[in-house]
């Protein structure tokens, strides 16, 4: 029998504890490998389809006719370098294929737009030209373009063709920024709350085996020895545990794949690409470290830092971070203090709430009878040494709560404003070069036509001081006009807004300005704002706020009318509703004015339902993710409650010695249990409350411009609440049965000691 | 006739030691009256412990009857016999372990008021029962404060602030040094005979045996 052998022999005698540890490894492996598997293909396939449209330009004709092959044949023959790009919708799950011509793209050089994915996707979704044109012909749809290097200038265009930028869809770049800062956020949660959690089962099993330990050092092994030989068992089972975490970890996000794939492909525009995984060794590493880290790192740190031992000084440490951290969340200034404020926040709340929940436990009980202190006082104990799984399950349920808040409040309020934005039921695209006032008149002639509107875009400075027209402090922003202001914008939910604003508005008597504008030069409603259209500069107060989500850029929207002649559109749109009339009729009524046979035309209702289950896809993930961490700290209190409570089983007998019977004593048990996770519950609640602030009011804002209503759903509290007490009811049955099969033998008083006051 | 403190009638005692039976005891009976104090001696295994079980209602016997009091157990397992004998160690049977007989998160002198007031007792006298047992200085202390002798004194003060009937101790200073052993004990029989209760005693200690009013040895190894 070596020492290894003999240290190891407590797991002989204790599989269970050996099985919790490697269970914990084992799922929190799985849990951080699957997000950060998730995150990684994410992360490469977003920056894998801009680089695919990054900078790139088309060309198309000035008439407002798509562009064919004899195009391509003609531009090539005067010398332009041009790379046709077929773009073919493909019936699902195949989706959108791109057929590109690498031998027409020689002269983009090493550019060369689709060639680089062509070589390093291995063809999906880009493939043969050819073979796309055949697809084509065989039915599918198909839109072709003509894109040209960045350098080509437009004086370089024969005449009847002129540059556009190259787009596959919206610009979604800041979206999918916040898409990857959300996964990356709740990957480093994850990470944190499972090492948390390895670092309770694995304390609880050094607990349990102190009399080993001191008998060891009777026996004359150093110290030392006993800490490395610990070592070596942690770093042979978590080398163990890491290899089916790591393959379920890629289970799960193959399982999950398929619906973010979804979200990306209708989201950014992006597949999700078969990118190659790190192998093993990287997530393994990761793993090993973390879980090493988490293990053995007070063993240095608590030596150098002996003010974190104490208990007093755990208060006088802890508050003062606390307030720190809140301070910093209240008052960022960028986005990094922002995140350090979040950290200190959670240390000081990992640090005080089982030492809070202790004192209001024993709060009061000077006067109460015998069994209330008992219970109290067992409660205080519970709290105190069960303090890593309670503060992991509170991290848990207070991310579950934010993040269910945050992900509720956006949807409501993405599909509230989704629905205000298309209340029209068709939108057609002005062609460039038409005249739109044909279009205007056409529709004006009309009898029978329902509500509509004229959308006309272009760029503006705003000047954010009225007084001198200061052109170097101006800023560019997108002008945003309708005309006339009617019944479909007028149900718009402002922010903030004057009285009558819609009316000012229609008026010309004033603008209205989005939440990014209104934020970045701290607009209020009657605020005068200056602001260039063609050669002259207007000063009309501000109002109205309106929400804008997920646009990084300041926008004002004004009526039609007092957009100048000389005023550079860039785009134009009408947005209606049929009324009595068919669409079709007024599609080719519109064509026929403007003399095209390429109209563009949406249906909003197919944009509303696409977007509503593009977002409901998004956050499924986000709320599958959540709920596997909740689950994980949940099973990781119910196990280390129920293994500690094992350990003060002899006490409870004791009731029963006492003269409680069995059903007392199980009610007693059942109260403890529950209180102990009712608590936690109700301690996650405020930080809950505090991270979906953070996350709606602090984070959204500094990222990405715009914020979200704050909104809290105290029914989900209560699910919440329900669970914990679920999770301690668990223990109290498990305790109940294991009292019922009787105890062997008290835990002697050294096990016992310490923890208890 | 007044019905004895304490009667044990035929009682036989087996488990299973995987697939054979053994017997602990065989049709054992006992009698202890008000007063009186009875020692249970016997080798490691022998069942002292499984006996005193059985007497306070923690086990039950394969056959037999137990009257405690005017409480007859004849084989009963069901829910009732389980409240009367969990009302008669409430109230009546103290029971002093070799050891952790007090709840780990509470002083000496709330482990005293506890099991007062689970008997019903006044917790009024709590505090001068740790001063009658020479530990009043340390009733704010918690068990892991003190040593072992000063816990079994506690636990001591704990049954006589019940004021039982009855005293069932198994192996009370078994882990405590020769000194300690004989204050405790000495402590335990001049109480036991001033309250006139009854005390059945566990103990390897022949010596501590001879001063109980009588002996029952149980000597053997329990048999397949």
């Amino acid at each position: 029998m070596t020492v290894f052998s003999a240290l190891l022999s407590h797991y002989r005698r204790h599989p269970l504890q050996l099985l919790a540890l490697a269970l914990m490894i084992v799922l929190a492996t799985m849990l951080w490998t699957g997000v950060s598997h998730l995150t990684d293909r994410a992360r490469a396939s977003l920056a894998q389809s801009e680089r695919a449209i990054a900078g790139q330009q088309e060309l198309v004709r000035e008439d407002g006719q798509s562009v064919s092959v004899q195009d391509f044949a003609y531009l090539r023959r005067q010398g332009l370098c041009v790379m046709p790009w077929l773009e073919v919708e493909r019936p699902a799950p195949e989706g959108r294929v791109i057929g590109v011509d690498p031998f027409a793209s020689a002269c983009f050089g090493n550019e060369a737009p689709g060639q680089a994915r062509v070589d390093a996707l291995n063809g999906e979704p880009f493939l043969d030209i050819a073979e796309a044109a055949e697809m084509v012909r065989q039915g599918s749809d198909g839109q072709l373009s003509l894109l040209v290097p960045v350098d080509v200038e437009a004086n370089a265009v024969p005449a009847a063709f002129r540059l556009k930028d190259f787009s596959m869809g919206p610009a979604t770049g800041e979206l999918g920024e916040s898409f990857l800062l959300n996964l990356d956020a709740l990957g480093v949660l994850v990470l944190l709350i499972t090492a948390l959690l390895v670092r309770s089962v694995y304390q609880l099993g050094l607990v349990q085996r102190r009399e080993s330990f001191a008998l060891l050092r009777r026996f004359g092994v150093p110290a030392a020895r006993v800490q490395v030989l610990l070592l070596i068992e942690m770093v042979a089972l978590t080398s163990v545990c890491v290899i089916p975490g790591i393959w379920l970890g890629r289970l799960l996000a193959e399982i999950l794949g398929g619906g973010f794939g979804q979200v990306l492909e209708s989201l950014f525009d992006a597949p999700l690409y078969a990118v190659a995984g790190d192998g093993f060794v990287l997530p393994a590493l990761v793993m090993v470290s973390v879980v090493l880290l988490a293990c053995f790192a007070d063993k240095r740190l608590l030596l150098r830092l002996p003010w974190l031992s104490g208990r007093q000084s755990v208060l006088w440490f802890g508050v003062p971070v606390l307030g720190l951290g809140l301070a910093m969340v209240a008052w960022p200034f960028i986005l990094g203090w922002l995140y350090v404020g979040i950290a200190l926040v959670f240390v000081a709340v990992g640090l005080l709430t089982p030492r809070v929940l202790s004192h209001v436990a024993q709060w009061g009980v000077e006067g109460a009878g015998a069994i209330t202190l008992w219970q109290r006082r067992e409660l205080a104990v519970l709290f105190r040494r069960l303090a890593l799984p309670v503060v992991a399950l509170q991290f848990a349920v207070a991310m579950v709560l934010a993040v269910q808040a945050l992900v509720t409040t956006f949807e409501d309020a993405f599909e509230q404003w989704l629905a205000q934005r298309l209340e029209a039921e068709f939108y057609v695209e002005v062609p460039a070069q038409s005249a739109v006032e044909d279009g205007v008149r056409y529709l004006e002639s009309l009898s029978g036509l329902g509500d509509w509107h004229l959308v006309q875009r272009g760029t503006t400075r705003v000047v954010p001081e009225m007084a001198g027209d200061d052109a170097a402090t101006s800023v560019e922003v997108d002008l945003f006009s309708i005309s006339p202001i009617g019944p479909l914008v007028t149900g718009w939910t402002l922010l903030d807004a004057t009285p009558d604003a819609w009316e000012k508005l229609a008026a010309g008597q004033g603008v209205m300005v989005n939440e990014q504008l209104a934020r970045r030069q701290e607009y209020q409603p009657g605020d005068p704002i200056g602001f260039a259209l063609g050669e002259q500069t207007l000063a009309l107060p501000v109002v109205g706020v309106y929400a804008d989500y997920g646009r990084p850029e300041g926008e004002i929207l004004v009526a039609g009318q007092i957009l100048p002649d000389t005023f550079n559109t860039r785009f134009q749109s009408l947005s209606l509703n049929p009324g009595t009339l068919a669409m079709a009729e007024i599609e080719q009524g519109l064509a026929t004015v403007w003399n095209t046979d390429q109209l563009t035309v949406r249906d909003n209702s197919s944009i509303r339902s696409l977007a509503s289950e593009v977002f409901d896809q998004t956050f499924l993930i986000t709320r599958a993710i959540t709920v596997l961490t909740l689950v994980l700290a949940g099973t990781s209190l119910l196990v280390m409650g129920w293994v500690f409570f094992t350990t003060r089983a002899w006490y409870y007998r004791l009731l029963f010695v006492w003269g409680l019977s069995r059903r007392e004593v199980a009610g007693q048990l059942r109260w403890l249990a529950m209180f102990l996770t009712g608590a936690v519950a109700v301690a996650a609640l405020p930080l809950g409350v505090w991270l979906t602030w953070t996350l709606v009011s602090r984070i959204n804002p500094l990222a990405f411009g715009w914020s979200l209503p704050m909104a809290v759903y105290p029914g989900f509290w209560l699910e919440m609440l329900v669970l914990c007490l679920a999770i301690g009811l668990a223990i109290a049955v498990l305790m109940r049965r294991q009292l019922g099969a009787g105890v062997a033998a008290p835990a002697v008083a050294n096990v016992s000691g310490g923890g208890e006051r | 006739m007044v019905a004895s403190l304490l009667t044990a009638q035929g009682l036989n005692k087996q488990f299973r030691s995987g697939s054979q039976p053994v017997s602990v005891f065989r049709n054992l009976s006992l009698q202890l009256d008000r007063g009186e104090s009875l020692a249970l001696t016997g080798r490691s295994g022998s069942g002292k412990s499984t006996l005193l079980n059985i007497l306070c209602g923690l086990e039950q016997p394969n056959t037999g009857s137990v009257q405690v009091l005017d409480e007859v157990f004849e084989g009963d397992t069901d829910r009732q016999a389980e409240a009367r004998w969990a009302n008669l160690r409430r109230q009546q049977i103290g029971v002093v372990f070799q050891e952790a007989n007090l709840m780990p998160a509470l002083s000496l002198l709330d482990n005293v008021r506890l099991r007062a007031r689970l008997a019903g007792r006044n917790e009024d006298d709590c505090r001068d029962w740790l001063e009658r047992l020479g530990i009043g200085e340390l009733s704010g202390r918690f068990p892991d404060q003190v040593s072992g002798g000063q816990r079994q004194r506690a636990a001591l003060a704990m049954v006589f602030a019940m004021n039982p009937a009855l005293i069932l101790a198994d192996e009370p200073t078994g882990s405590l040094d020769r000194h300690t052993a004989e204050d405790v004990t000495g402590q335990l029989f001049d109480l036991q005979a001033r309250h006139g209760c009854g005390l059945v005693l566990a103990t390897h200690d022949v010596e501590l045996a001879t001063r109980c009013s009588h002996h029952l040895d149980l000597g053997h190894l329990p048999e397949t």
